[in-house]
């Protein structure tokens, strides 16, 4: 060795440094975070895709068993059955429309009553039940109670919801009524029964001209009768097909586990005992072939019984009256007709379909994947068969990122505009760190708030008559679509903004003034120098705050509604007033209660992976927009 | 509110006439008491060491140093063809319009060609497309950038070259047809062959507008401007044509200052 290298020289390296430590300490820590992240990615994966080859086992079993073949005739029957209930809608909402002064005096009578039975219940209660305890009860105890109880009825006579429709002879005679009544009476006030009787009356009195309409609706629903039987007498046979399966599926599995540990395992005795296990617990083949073909001498009956289904339907229908009254009811018969099509065209090609059928098909794995993409069931935890189709949650997730970004990139990107280019300092100094507070508040607390504030009072709003004409309103449910999107929108709104406020503050002074100099009015420079240099920066900004908002879940599992069905697009824009599932929210409701390891299990990790793949996807089109050279 | 700064019936011959004007930022002075009046359709040249106010003097020209918080005239005024740029009812954008402006470090914006050219007619609310073509050409013309720009009018400005992108800032000032143009340092961060061509484009450029131009450059003031102001600390030492200011210089800071003996 050569001495030069051990004798320190006048630039030579002393042995300890604290700033290799450091650095050492910082790339750590920056490596720990890839490889965690790697880590999750590889868990995603390993848990995920087994989820596929399951999914098509319970396919297969599906077919096998017959269930299959059963859906063909079940599907028909429960569009029999939405049909009718759309009928029965429209009908309702005719007679209801005519007699709509009857049924909203009814109700807010009844309302008023109901809010002062709330009110005063509590107190109520305490002194019924001592007054029922008779001579033991103490009189001093007693006038208390009925102190309380007089003082409750004097505040709820105080805060009552308003009646609008009824006269204030009429509401000064119920209130008279409420207040001077026995604490004991358990009978409605004489207006709300007197009400309530106006109102069946009406109804009564209306129905009459629509007596046609009622036999048609009728006949309508009985003319189903016979499928539903041929369906309940099937959906016997094929369940038990398919649960002997599925024993002998968890059978066989038990069983390739125990040879695989027979296998690994050293000691002889132990590998006997095994093994022995392994073949007590051979399962019996479950015999599929014999009620197979019982259900198949099924299928004359069922098309014939679908044949007949389709006559019946097509003439029964042909009476239904072309127009009804009253909007609503017009617009479920509407709604009625346009289905009317697509339904006896599938009764007239179920039979075919039937007589094609065939339990020996294979499954082929893309099947299973494309069931899964474009399925449009997302059914778990059934009696019947389990789909794992993401469409439902996917088109609720995009409708509800859809709502929040047209709300929150106006609010968040015009705010930064704002406060960038034209605010005071004062109120920048007000509103940066206000928008920003936003991001603070726990989801789960705007949650709530989104459920008791904005829910309640949207669809009481939504109630008013004078807005009736609103599409979607109004409102069936007070958790929807649009609720959860508004309270994303303002969870976006921070990210939106500051990130949008940052792309604007980067924009070099030097345009600024080259454009001022140039003779350019304040709002001149901003939007033809200032925003457009700032562009990519912005649109980058609303990428990752729609990042933000197809991944939140807190705010969607609470306010969205959580109904796994595709919105009815048929109402147009009202589809957004409807709940609906999503992604995120599934996952977080689910996982805690699925078995380990089951195909439901892998399929929400599957989702998971779809959502690490989309919020992947927008933030690195982000970066893209954020990392592009300006031109 | 005055809107036409060109036509005066009594305009005196210097186009821009500075009476004992100070100003300063916030409470510091970084102009004091300076009269100076620049002769129309020649170029002067201001030199003074770092932070003598030479910029400070131009931004006051077309008032942009009032994007400066705290920035004020304390005295004097300044008329540019005989109004006073100072009075409250002068049009702001259509003083800017008349007076441009190429700064030290050129700053196209992150557009086209054309678009940065046109900029200041599209302010204005010019749309004809024939008009803005006119205008476009005419003014890369007269920056000598025509021809190498010709072809690839819609491509970003920023992919320019420094001398171009410099040029095309002149296109782009001049293109509204002002009267006046402020040059701060216009050459400072270009080589030499690029100096070269700015150099001679203010000859021609001479023609048409009264150009005020800082430097550090003293060779560069001595090719290409008519008069010379040296300014120090603020004061204006002396203002003389540049080659009596340059070879017999009244005022011994002068002298030192052209000398390079100045410290
Ligand atoms: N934005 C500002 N705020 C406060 N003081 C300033 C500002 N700009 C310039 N000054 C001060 O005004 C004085 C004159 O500055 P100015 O920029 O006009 O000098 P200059 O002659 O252009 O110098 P240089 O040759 O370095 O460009 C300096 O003392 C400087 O510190
Ligand atoms: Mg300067």
């Amino acid at each position: 060795m050569p001495q030069t290298d051990q004798v320190p020289h006048r630039f030579s390296k002393h042995g300890f440094s604290l700033e290799k430590a450091i650095r050492f300490f910082f790339a750590s820590n920056a490596g720990l975070t890839i490889v965690i992240l790697l880590l999750i990615i590889a868990f995603l994966l390993k848990e995920g895709l087994g989820f596929f080859p399951g999914y098509r086992r319970e396919l297969q079993v599906y077919r096998i068993a017959g269930l299959e073949f059963v859906d063909l005739s079940r599907s028909n029957l429960s569009a029999h059955e939405q049909l009718a209930s759309v009928l029965n809608r429209a009908y309702f909402a005719e007679i209801n429309g005519l007699c709509t002064r009857e049924l909203k005096r009814s109700q807010e009578a009844a309302a008023l009553f109901n809010a002062f039975s709330d009110r005063s219940s509590a107190t109520r209660e305490l002194l019924v039940s001592n007054l029922g305890a008779g001579a033991e009860a103490h009189p001093d105890l007693l006038a208390t109670l009925r102190k309380n109880h007089a003082a409750s009825i004097h505040q709820a006579l105080a805060a009552l919801p308003a009646t609008p429709h009824l006269t204030s002879a009429e509401r000064a005679d119920l209130l008279q009524s409420i207040a001077t009544r026995d604490v004991t009476a358990t009978d409605d006030p004489p207006l709300v029964a007197s009400l309530a009787q106006q109102y069946a009356a009406a109804q009564q009195q209306q129905s009459v001209p629509l007596a046609r309409l009622r036999e048609t609706i009728d006949a309508f629903e009985a003319a189903g009768a016979d499928l539903s039987v041929l369906v309940s007498d099937m959906t016997a046979t094929v369940t038990a097909t398919k649960e002997a399966i599925q024993n002998a599926d968890i059978l066989n599995k038990g069983r390739a586990s125990l040879l695989a540990a027979a296998g690994h395992a050293k000691d002889p005795a132990t590998r006997e005992r095994l093994l022995t296990d392994a073949r007590r617990s051979l399962a019996a083949n479950p015999d599929i072939d014999a009620p197979m073909q019982a259900l198949m001498l099924h299928k004359p009956v069922c098309c014939a019984a679908h044949t007949a289904l389709r006559q019946a339907c097509a003439t029964i229908l042909e009476q239904l009256p072309p127009t009804l009254s009253q909007p609503e009811a017009q617009r479920l018969l509407r709604a009625a007709r346009s289905a009317t099509g697509p339904f006896l065209a599938n009764l007239a090609n179920t039979p075919q379909r039937i007589s094609e059928w065939r339990h020996d098909q294979p499954v082929p794995l893309s099947a299973a994947i494309g069931s899964f993409l474009t399925g449009k069931d997302w059914v778990t935890g059934g009696e019947w068969q389990d789909f794992y189709g993401i469409l439902p949650l996917l088109v609720g997730s995009l409708m509800i990122s859809l709502v929040a970004l047209c709300l929150a990139i106006p609010a968040g990107v015009g705010a930064a505009i704002y406060i960038n280019q034209f605010a005071s300092l004062m109120e920048q100094a007000i509103v940066k760190p206000v928008i920003e507070f936003i991001q603070a508040v726990p989801s789960v607390v705007l949650g709530f708030i989104g459920i008791l504030v904005f829910g309640s009072v949207l669809r009481d709003i939504s109630q008013l008559d004078a807005l009736a004409w609103v599409p979607g309103f109004p409102i069936e449910e007070r958790l929807n679509i649009f609720t959860a999107g508004c309270l994303l929108a303002l969870m976006s709104i921070p990210t939106i903004f500051s990130l949008a406020e940052d792309a604007l503050n980067n924009v070099p002074a030097a345009y600024a003034e080259a454009s001022d100099a140039l003779g350019a009015s304040r709002l001149q420079t901003s939007f033809r120098v200032i925003i457009p240099a700032a562009f990519s920066g912005i649109l980058a900004a609303v990428l990752l705050g729609l990042g933000r908002v197809i991944g939140e879940t807190m705010v969607v599992l609470l306010v969205a509604g959580n109904r796994i069905k595709i919105p009815d697009f048929s109402s147009g824009i009202g589809a957004f007033l409807q709940p609906s599932h999503t992604l995120t929210g599934i996952i977080a409701q689910e996982l805690g209660e699925v078995p380990l390891g089951s195909v439901h299990y892998q399929a929400l990790f599957v989702v998971g992976i779809l959502l690490f793949a989309i919020v992947l996807g927008i933030n690195a089109t982000a970066h893209q927009f954020i990392s592009r050279p300006r031109n | 509110m005055v809107t036409d700064l060109t036509n005066q019936a009594a305009a005196p011959p210097a186009a821009i006439q500075i009476a004992n004007l100070s100003f300063a930022y916030h409470a510091k002075p970084a102009l004091r008491d300076i009269t100076l009046d620049l002769p129309t359709h020649q170029i002067t040249a201001l030199i003074g060491t770092s932070g003598s106010g030479k910029s400070t003097l131009l931004r006051c020209c077309n008032r942009i140093n009032e994007r400066i918080a705290g920035a004020h005239i304390t005295a004097g005024s300044i008329h540019i063809h005989g109004i006073d740029i100072n009075r409250p009812d002068i049009d702001l954008q259509e003083l800017r319009r008349r007076v441009g402006m190429v700064f030290q470090k050129y700053n196209p914006f992150p557009k086209s060609i054309f678009e940065n050219v046109v900029f200041s007619l599209r302010l204005s609310g010019v749309r004809k497309r024939s008009e803005l073509d006119e205008a476009a050409e005419r003014a890369l013309h007269a920056a000598a950038l025509w021809g190498e720009v010709k072809d690839r009018l819609d491509t970003s400005a920023l992919g320019l070259s420094g001398g171009q992108q410099q040029r095309l800032c002149i296109a782009r000032a001049i293109a509204s047809q002002p009267d006046i143009l402020l040059m701060d340092e216009p050459c400072a961060a270009l080589d030499p062959i690029a100096t070269l061509k700015i150099e001679e484009l203010l000859h021609q450029l001479k023609q048409q507008f009264t150009i005020i131009i800082a430097t550090h450059n003293m060779a560069q003031a001595t090719r290409c401007a008519d008069h010379t102001a040296f300014l120090y600390l603020g004061k204006l030492i002396e203002f003389a044509p540049t080659i009596q200011l340059f070879n017999t210089p009244h005022h011994p800071q002068t002298l030192a200052y052209v000398t390079g003996s100045f410290g």
